[in-house]
C-alpha cells in the first residue's frame, strides 16, 4: 500500500512539472487507472477478509455452543472408567517394566478400541423442499478436481470443457474479463482522472464543473475500444449526474409509507408488487418462475358488491349525494347506478391511459377537470390537505373499491368519507370510467352443454392425449393472447398442454382442464386427474377433498401429495449397494407418495454441460424434468437424491403436472417395509434421461 | 455304536485335476497347468480358508447342532416318542432314586474256570466301596475324592452255573442315605468300585498260562504280566482286582441301572481310573482289542444291580436300556454290559431301541450303494473347471457326514452360502458344480445395537438412552416344500431367491444429512425436512429482493415478510389466501405497524386483489385488525431497527458482493428486466 500511495504522489509531482502535453495527460491517466484499480482489488481484498472474518465469528459461536452442550454431557474418562470397572488378572494387560527396581512396574488394562468405519464421500449440497429455477451459467465457476489420474487420463477434458463455456471461466482476469465490469472500473477511472484535472490543473479549466477535453481525449487515445472522446463526454455526463444525495432511480416509487412520498398514479404505486407477484408461487420474486403476469389482464370473476346502502354515519356523503339526487334525478352519480346492476362489473380495474401525470405538490390546485362532471357538490368542499401519500392511495383504491366512498376512507384512515367524495370529484377526469361489460369477452365461452357430455368429451380428450403423444412433455407456460380463442395458434394447445387457471384465456376455455368430481380418492384411472398424470388442483377438484383440511395429513384424496409435500421420514445411512442410501422410517403401502425428487431446474443445454462434469464424477443427480428442463439435484436438492439406482426397485418416480408445474414424484413400487433402502430405476421412462446416468448405473450393477 | 467306526476314515479319494476343453485333448504344459491351479486357487482358496476356520469353531463351541436341523433329522438319535407318555411323576421317581438302597449281589470268574484243579477256593473277598468325587473348592488343588467302604462280603469264585440259579449269591447293600447331597463338599458324581481280593492262588495261573499258549499271541501278553504278578504273589500278598463304575456322572444322570453286569477286573498295579485309558478302544500292552475281547480274557465280576425301595415298595427304578443309548460320555475305562449273554451283546429288547435300529439300519443304507459326488468347481468367470470326487456324502468344507445327498445339498447351500452349488444328476452319483457366489451378502444380521452402537458416547451415558426400535423374528415357520432333488437344480430364469430377513428395522447407524455426524437414537423422530424453508432459502429471498433497485425499502419490506410468510406456511391454493392474508396479519401486524408499513401493506392486499386472490372483504377485515393492533401498541411507540439491517449482515456473509462490487446498495437488478 506505501508503495502505491509514494508512486502516486511522484506522478502527480512530474505531472505538475511537466508541460500539459497529450503525453503528459496519457501518462496521468494510465498511472490514475492503475490506481484505481489498484484501489479496486484492495477494497475487494478487504471485502473478502471482513467476509471470511464474519463466517469464522459465525463458526466460532455454533462451535461454543456446541461445546457448551458436551459439556453438559458428562464424559466419563475411558481410562478411569476401566480401572475402576474392569480391574481383573483375566483382561489383557500392558505393562512397562523400567528393569530398575526403584521404579515400581506400570500396570494398565489394555483395551482395543475398534476402528470406526468411515462413512462415503459427501459433497455439500443445500436442501430444499421446492425445485429452484437457475438460469444458465455463462462462466464455467470452477474447474472440476476428480484426482491426478483422471487427469492424467484425459487431459483434453479440461480443455472441452471450457470450450463448453466459450473460454469463460469464473474470477479470470485480463482480457476475459466481463464487460461490465471493465466498463465501470474504467469510467469510474474517467471520473477520477476528472477530478485530477480540476484539482491538479484548474488554469486551463474552461469550467470549474467539466473536465477539459483533453483529459478525454487522453482517455481515449488510452483505452481506444471505450469509444471516441464525444461518447466519454456523454458518458462522464451521465455517471455524475444522478450522484444526488438520496436520489433514486427515477423508476423507482418513493416509499408510499416514508416522508418523501409523492403523489402518483395508481399502476406506478403498485408496480413493484404487480410486476414482482408470482401468481403460481404467491410470492414476490418466487425462485420458480422466472416470468410473471401482470394483473390488469386478469379478469375478475367473482365481482363482491360491498356499497352499502347505508350511510357510514352522520358525515357520510351520502346525505350530500341523496340530496343531491332528490333535486336531479335524472343525473345520477356512479353509486346510484352500481346498485342498480351490482353483479354485472367484471372488467379490469384499469386506470385510462390518456391521463397526464400529475405533479407532486398540490394537486388541489392543478387538478385539471374539463371533462363533464357527474357529479356536483351541494355545498363548498372543505379545504382540506391531501398528502401525497393519500392522494395515491386514494388513486389505487378507487380502482378497486369504485364508488364506495366510505370504504375508501375507513381504509385511508386519515380522511372522512365526504373528503374522499370531494377530492374524486376533483379527480374525476382521471378515474376509471367504469367498465363496461363487453370488455371480458375475450375468449368465447364454451356452449353451454350437459354436464355429463361436456366430461365424456373431456375424458376422450385426456385419452387422446395420452394415447398421441407420451414422448413429450412440454413446459407449461401460462397463454396470454388477448380476444383470441385457445386454438392451435395457443401455446398451451402447441405443447399439448392443458390451459391452467393461471392462463389469462376465459375460465370457458376449451382447452382448461376442468379438474375431477370424483368423491373417492383418486388414485385409479377412474379420475380424470389421475389419468392425466396431474394432481388434483385445489381450485378445481372441490369434491375430492383436495382443498380440505389444509393443517392435517388426513386428507381423502390421495392425488394432491405433492402439493402438499406428504412425504415420509427419510434417513440417511451408508448404502448397502453403493455410497449413500436413502432408508424410509416407516412402512408404507404400495403406490403410497415417498417424495418430490427436488433440486435446481435447470435447461437441457446447462444439463448437456453440467451432466459432461458429471460423468466424470461418476456421480449424478440429474432428472430429466420435460422437453424443456432438467432437475439437478447436485447442488441443491433433498434427501431422497441419495436413492440409488436398482433393475428391480422398491420405488418408481413419476413426473406429474402439479397446478402448473412439472414436478417429480417418488412413489412405493410395492410395499416397503421400516429401514428399507429406497432405489429407483433411473432410466425411467425417457430415454434421454439415460444419457447423464449410464456410467453410474453400470457402474453399480457390476 | 457302529456309526464311530469304519465311517470316519477320510476316504476322499481325490482324482486328478483335470481342465476342461481343449486343453485335456492336448496335452497341457506344464506351466499351463501351474497357471490354471494358481487361477483356481485365487477363487476358492479365501471361502475355503473360511469355512475351515468355521467348521474348527464349531467343533470347540458350537452355535448349533446339526441334528438339530430338519434336514438334518437324521442325525438325532433321540426321539421325542417318550413325551407322549411322559408324566410329571416321572420326574418325581427320577428323584426318589436318590432314596432307593442299591443291592448288589455278585460273583467272580475268573479268566478260565478250571474244572480240574484242586483245593480250589470257593470264595473271595469283594470289597465295595462307594467313590464320592467331590466339586473342587478354591483351595483345592484336585478334584476332592471321598471312598466310603459299603460293606466286605465273601462271593463264590467261578460258581457252577446250575449253583447260579438256584442259591442267590450274596448281597451287598448301598444305603440311599450316601447318596444324599448332606456332606459339606458338594458331590459332583458317584462311583461304585469293586475290590476283589484273592488269596493264594500259586500254581492256578501257571496253569492256566500254559493251557492258554496254545491261543492266539493276543492271550500272551497279559500272562505274562499275570506272571510277575504272581511273582509277588509268591512274597505273600493277596493278588487284588479292581474296577470301577459310574453310579452318578457328573450331570447327575444315573448310570447304573437294574440289571445284570459284568465287569472286566484289572490288576491292582494298574491305576484303576487311568484318564489315559479313558477310550472307546480297549489296549491291552499297547495293542488294540476287539470290544468285548476282555471279557473272555480277564477276570470279570457278575453282579445283579437293583434298586429297592424303602417299605418293600415295588422297584420303580427304570430297567437298563440297551449299551448304545448311554455310554455317550465314555467316561467309564472299561467295558460295560447289561446281557448275561456274551454271545449277543447287542441285546434288542424293547420296541424304542428297534426303532432305532431300524433307522440306522435305514441310514447305512444309503452309503451301501456307493454314490460319487463329483465337485466341478467353476472359476475364472466360470470359463475354467476343475472336478474332485468322493465316495461319500461328508461335506467337503466341514467333514460332516450328511449321510444322504438331499442333506449334503441343503447343508451345502445354506451352510457354505459363499459358493453356489448347482445339482446335476449323474449316473454314477451326482455331479455338483460349484461357483462363487458373487452375491454374497456377509453383512452382520444380529442384533444391530452390537455394532451400531454410537461411538462416541460409550461412556457419556446419565441415564437411560433410548435406542433404536428394531424388531427380531423370534419364531418362523415358513412353508416348507417336501424335500426334493430338484430344489438343487440350476433354475432356469437365475432369479435371485427372496432372502427374508430376520432382524427389520432400523439395523444401521444413520447420520444427519446436513453435517453426516450419527444420528443418535432419540433424535430419530425430528425429519430435517420437515421445515419448508429452510434458513438459507430465507436469507436468498430477501437477498434477491434487496437487489432490485427499483423497489422502495417499503415495498421491500412488506414483500420479505410476506415471502416468509408464505414459505413457512406452504399455501399451495388460491382460496386460501384469503386466509392467509388474515394469518399474516395477526403474525406479522405488530410488526408492519411499528415499522410504519401500513399503507405498504394495503397496496399488497389490494394486489392481490388485483390477482383475484382476496376478496374486498378481506382487504377490509385485514385493515381493520391492523388498525386495531395499531391501537393496542399505542401511538409512542419507537421504530424498530430497519429489518434490512438484520438481513443485511446474514447476506453479506452469504457471499453477495457480486461483480458489480457496490454492495446492496447498488443491486444489480430491476423489476422492470424482469418482463422482458
Amino acid at each position: 500500500m506505501g508503495a502505491v500511495c509514494r508512486s502516486r504522489s511522484t506522478m502527480v509531482l512530474t505531472g505538475k512539472r511537466s508541460e500539459k502535453g497529450p503525453a503528459c495527460w496519457k501518462r496521468r491517466v494510465k498511472s490514475e487507472y492503475m490506481r484505481l484499480r489498484q484501489l479496486k482489488r484492495f477494497r475487494r481484498a478487504d471485502e473478502v477478509k471482513s467476509m471470511f472474518n464474519t463466517n469464522r465469528q459465525k463458526i466460532m459461536d455454533r462451535t461454543d455452543v456446541l461445546n457448551q452442550e458436551w459439556k453438559t454431557r458428562r464424559i466419563q474418562n475411558i481410562l478411569s472408567a476401566y480401572q475402576t470397572l474392569y480391574v481383573s488378572p483375566l483382561r489383557p494387560q500392558c505393562t512397562v517394566d523400567s528393569g530398575f527396581s526403584e521404579f515400581p512396574k506400570q500396570v494398565i488394562p489394555l483395551k482395543t478400541l475398534n476402528a470406526v468405519a468411515s462413512v462415503p464421500v459427501m459433497y455439500s449440497w443445500s436442501p430444499l423442499q421446492q425445485n429452484f429455477m437457475v438460469e444458465d451459467e455463462t462462466v464455467l465457476h470452477n474447474i472440476p478436481y476428480m484426482g491426478d489420474e483422471i487427469l492424467d487420463q484425459d487431459g483434453t477434458f479440461i480443455e472441452e470443457l471450457i470450450k463448453n463455456y466459450d473460454g469463460k471461466v469464473h474470477g479470470d482476469r485480463g482480457e476475459r474479463r466481463p464487460e461490465a465490469l471493465v466498463t465501470s472500473s474504467y469510467t469510474r477511472a474517467c471520473r477520477r482522472a476528472g477530478c485530477c484535472s480540476r484539482n491538479h490543473s484548474s488554469s486551463n479549466d474552461s469550467s470549474k464543473k467539466f473536465p477539459s477535453d483533453k483529459i478525454f481525449e487522453a482517455i481515449s487515445a488510452m483505452f481506444p475500444d471505450k469509444g471516441s472522446t464525444e461518447e466519454l463526454k456523454e458518458k462522464y455526463k451521465e455517471l455524475t449526474e444522478p450522484q444526488l444525495p438520496g436520489a433514486l432511480p427515477p423508476e423507482c416509487t418513493p416509499n408510499i409509507d416514508g416522508p418523501n412520498a409523492r403523489s402518483v398514479q395508481r399502476e406506478q404505486s403498485l408496480h413493484s408488487f404487480h410486476t414482482l407477484f408470482c401468481r403460481r408461487c404467491f410470492k414476490y420474486d418466487c425462485f420458480l418462475h422466472p416470468f410473471h403476469a401482470t394483473p390488469n389482464t386478469y379478469k375478475r370473476k367473482n365481482m363482491e358488491s360491498l356499497v352499502d346502502n347505508k350511510p357510514c354515519g352522520s358525515d357520510c356523503y351520502m346525505h350530500l349525494v341523496q340530496a343531491e339526487e332528490v333535486k336531479s334525478p335524472s343525473k345520477r352519480p356512479a353509486a346510484a347506478r352500481r346498485r342498480g346492476r351490482p353483479s354485472s362489473r367484471p372488467g379490469s380495474p384499469s386506470v385510462s391511459s390518456e391521463t397526464k401525470d400529475t405533479d407532486s405538490d398540490g394537486e388541489e390546485g392543478t387538478s385539471r377537470s374539463p371533462t363533464p362532471v357527474t357529479l356536483k357538490l351541494t355545498c363548498e368542499p372543505e379545504p382540506v390537505d391531501w398528502s401525497g401519500a393519500e392522494a395515491s392511495l386514494f388513486r389505487v383504491l378507487i380502482g378497486t373499491y369504485y364508488d364506495n366512498y366510505c370504504a375508501i376512507a375507513r381504509l385511508i384512515g386519515t380522511k372522512t368519507c365526504r373528503q374522499v367524495y370531494e377530492f374524486r370529484v376533483k379527480e374525476s377526469s382521471i378515474i376509471a370510467r367504469a367498465p363496461t361489460e363487453d370488455e371480458d369477452e375475450d375468449t368465447p365461452p364454451r356452449k353451454k352443454r350437459k354436464k355429463h357430455r361436456l366430461w365424456a368429451t373431456h375424458c376422450r380428450k385426456i385419452q387422446l392425449k395420452k394415447d398421441g403423444s407420451s414422448n413429450h412433455v412440454y413446459n407449461y407456460q401460462p397463454c396470454d393472447h388477448p380476444r383470441q380463442p385457445c386454438d392451435s395458434s395457443c401455446p398451451c394447445v402447441t405443447a399439448q398442454n392443458f390451459c391452467e387457471k393461471f392462463c389469462q384465456c376465459s375460465s370457458e376455455c376449451q382447452n382448461r382442464f376442468p379438474g375431477c368430481r370424483c368423491k373417492a380418492q383418486c388414485n385409479t384411472k377412474q379420475c380424470p386427474c389421475y389419468l392425466a398424470v396431474r394432481e388434483c388442483d385445489p381450485d378445481l377438484c372441490l369434491t375430492c377433498g383436495a382443498a380440505e383440511h389444509w393443517d392435517s395429513k388426513n386428507v381423502s384424496c390421495k392425488n394432491c401429495s405433492i402439493q402438499r409435500g406428504a412425504k415420509k421420514h427419510l434417513l440417511l445411512a451408508p448404502s448397502d449397494v453403493a455410497g449413500w442410501g436413502i432408508f424410509i422410517k416407516e412402512p408404507v403401502h404400495k403406490n403410497e407418495f415417498i417424495s418430490e425428487y427436488c433440486g435446481e431446474i435447470i435447461s437441457q443445454d446447462e444439463a448437456d454441460r453440467r451432466g459432461k462434469v458429471y460423468d466424470k464424477y461418476m456421480c449424478s443427480f440429474l432428472f430429466n424434468l420435460n422437453n424443456d428442463f432438467v432437475v439437478d439435484a447436485t447442488r441443491k436438492g433433498n434427501k431422497i437424491r441419495f436413492a440409488n439406482h436398482s433393475v428391480n426397485p422398491n420405488c418408481y418416480a413419476k413426473v406429474m403436472m402439479v397446478n402448473g408445474d412439472h414436478r417429480i414424484g417418488i412413489f412405493a413400487k410395492r410395499a416397503i417395509q421400516t429401514g428399507e433402502e429406497l432405489f429407483f430405476d433411473y432410466r425411467y421412462s425417457q430415454a434421454d434421461a439415460l444419457k447423464y446416468v449410464g456410467i453410474e448405473r453400470e457402474l453399480e450393477m457390476a | 455304536v457302529t456309526m464311530s467306526g469304519g465311517s470316519c476314515k477320510a476316504n476322499g479319494a481325490v482324482y486328478p485335476a483335470s481342465s476342461a476343453g481343449m486343453n485335456s485333448v492336448k496335452k497341457p504344459k506344464m506351466e499351463q497347468i501351474q497357471a490354471d491351479h494358481e487361477l483356481f486357487l485365487q477363487a476358492f482358496e479365501k471361502p475355503t480358508q473360511i469355512y475351515r476356520y468355521l467348521r474348527t469353531r464349531n467343533l470347540i463351541a458350537p452355535i448349533f447342532l446339526h441334528r438339530t436341523l430338519t434336514f438334518m433329522s437324521h442325525r438325532n438319535i433321540r426321539t421325542n416318542a417318550k413325551r407322549k407318555t411322559f408324566q410329571v411323576d416321572d420326574l418325581l421317581q427320577r428323584v426318589q432314586l436318590y432314596h432307593h438302597n442299591l443291592t448288589i449281589s455278585a460273583c467272580f470268574l475268573t479268566e478260565k474256570p478250571s474244572q480240574n484243579s484242586e483245593n480250589e477256593q470257593t470264595s473271595v473277598s469283594l470289597e465295595v466301596l462307594l467313590v464320592k468325587v467331590c466339586h473342587k473348592k478354591r483351595k483345592d488343588v484336585s478334584c476332592p475324592v471321598k471312598q466310603v467302604p459299603t460293606g466286605k462280603k465273601q462271593v463264590p469264585l467261578n460258581p457252577d452255573s446250575n449253583q447260579t440259579k438256584l442259591a442267590p449269591y450274596p448281597s451287598l447293600l448301598v444305603s440311599s442315605s450316601e447318596f444324599e447331597p448332606s456332606n459339606s463338599h458338594m458331590v459332583k458324581s458317584y462311583s461304585l468300585l469293586f475290590r476283589v481280593s484273592l488269596a493264594g492262588r500259586r500254581e492256578a495261573n501257571g496253569l492256566v498260562n500254559g493251557e492258554a499258549n496254545e491261543n492266539i499271541d493276543v492271550t500272551e501278553t497279559p500272562s505274562r504280566k499275570k506272571r510277575s504278578s504272581s511273582h509277588r504273589e509268591e512274597d505273600g500278598s493277596t493278588e487284588t482286582y479292581v474296577a470301577q463304575m459310574t453310579v452318578f456322572d457328573k450331570n447327575r444322570r444315573l448310570q447304573l441301572l437294574d440289571g445284570e453286569y459284568e465287569v472286566s477286573m484289572q490288576g491292582m498295579e494298574d491305576s484303576p481310573v487311568s484318564k489315559k485309558r479313558a477310550t472307546w478302544e480297549t489296549i491291552l500292552d499297547g495293542k488294540r482289542l476287539p470290544p468285548f475281547e476282555t471279557f473272555s480274557q480277564g477276570p470279570t465280576l457278575q453282579f445283579t444291580l437293583r434298586w429297592t425301595g424303602d417299605a418293600g415298595a415295588k422297584s420303580t427304578a427304570p430297567v437298563a436300556k440297551p449299551l448304545s443309548t448311554r455310554n455317550s460320555d465314555g467316561s467309564s475305562p472299561m467295558e460295560t454290559r447289561t446281557s448275561h449273554h456274551r454271545a449277543a451283546p447287542l441285546a434288542v429288547k424293547d420296541s424304542l431301541s428297534m426303532d432305532i435300529q431300524t433307522r440306522r439300519e435305514l441310514v447305512q443304507c444309503e452309503p451301501r450303494q456307493k454314490l460319487r459326488i463329483f465337485y466341478q468347481f467353476l472359476y475364472n468367470n466360470n470359463t475354467r473347471q476343475q472336478t474332485e470326487a468322493r465316495d461319500d456324502l461328508h461335506c467337503p468344507w466341514c467333514t460332516l457326514n450328511c449321510r444322504r445327498l438331499y442333506s449334503l445339498l441343503k447343508h451345502l447351500k445354506l451352510s457354505h452360502s459363499r459358493f453356489i452349488f448347482n445339482y446335476v444328476p449323474h449316473p454314477k452319483g451326482a455331479r455338483i458344480d460349484v461357483s462363487i457366489n458373487e452375491c454374497y451378502d456377509g453383512s452382520y444380521v444380529g442384533n444391530p445395537q452390537d455394532i451400531h452402537s454410537q461411538p462416541g458416547f460409550a461412556f457419556s451415558r446419565n441415564g437411560p438412552v433410548k435406542r433404536t426400535a428394531v424388531t427380531h423374528i423370534l419364531v418362523c415357520r415358513p412353508k416348507r416344500t417336501k424335500p426334493s432333488l430338484s430344489e438343487f437344480l440350476e433354475s432356469e430364469d437365475g432369479e435371485l431367491e427372496q432372502q427374508r430377513t430376520y432382524v427389520s428395522g432400523h439395523n444401521r447407524l444413520y447420520f444427519h444429512s446436513d453435517s453426516c455426524m450419527p444420528l443418535r437414537p432419540q433424535e430419530m423422530e425430528e425429519d430435517s425436512e420437515d421445515e419448508r424453508d429452510p434458513e438459507w432459502l430465507r436469507e436468498k429471498t430477501a437477498t434477491q429482493l434487496e437487489e432490485f433497485t427499483d423497489v422502495n425499502e417499503g415495498e421491500k419490506e412488506v414483500m420479505k415478510l410476506w415471502n416468509l410468510h408464505v414459505m413457512q406456511k406452504g399455501f399451495i391454493a388460491d382460496n386460501q389466501m384469503n386466509q392467509a392474508s388474515m394469518v399474516f396479519v395477526e403474525t406479522c401486524g405488530p410488526f408492519i405497524a411499528r415499522r410504519n408499513l401500513c399503507r405498504n401493506f394495503l397496496l399488497h392486499l389490494v394486489s392481490m386483489h388485483d390477482f383475484n386472490l382476496v376478496s374486498l372483504a378481506t382487504i377490509d377485515r385485514a385493515m381493520a385488525r391492523l388498525r386495531g393492533i395499531q391501537e393496542e401498541l399505542g401511538p409512542d411507540v419507537e421504530p424498530l431497527e430497519p429489518l434490512e439491517h438484520t438481513l443485511e449482515t446474514a447476506a453479506s456473509c452469504n457471499g453477495t458482493i457480486g461483480a458489480s462490487g457496490g454492495g446492496s446498495k447498488l443491486g444489480k437488478r430491476t423489476k422492470c428486466g424482469m418482463n422482458d
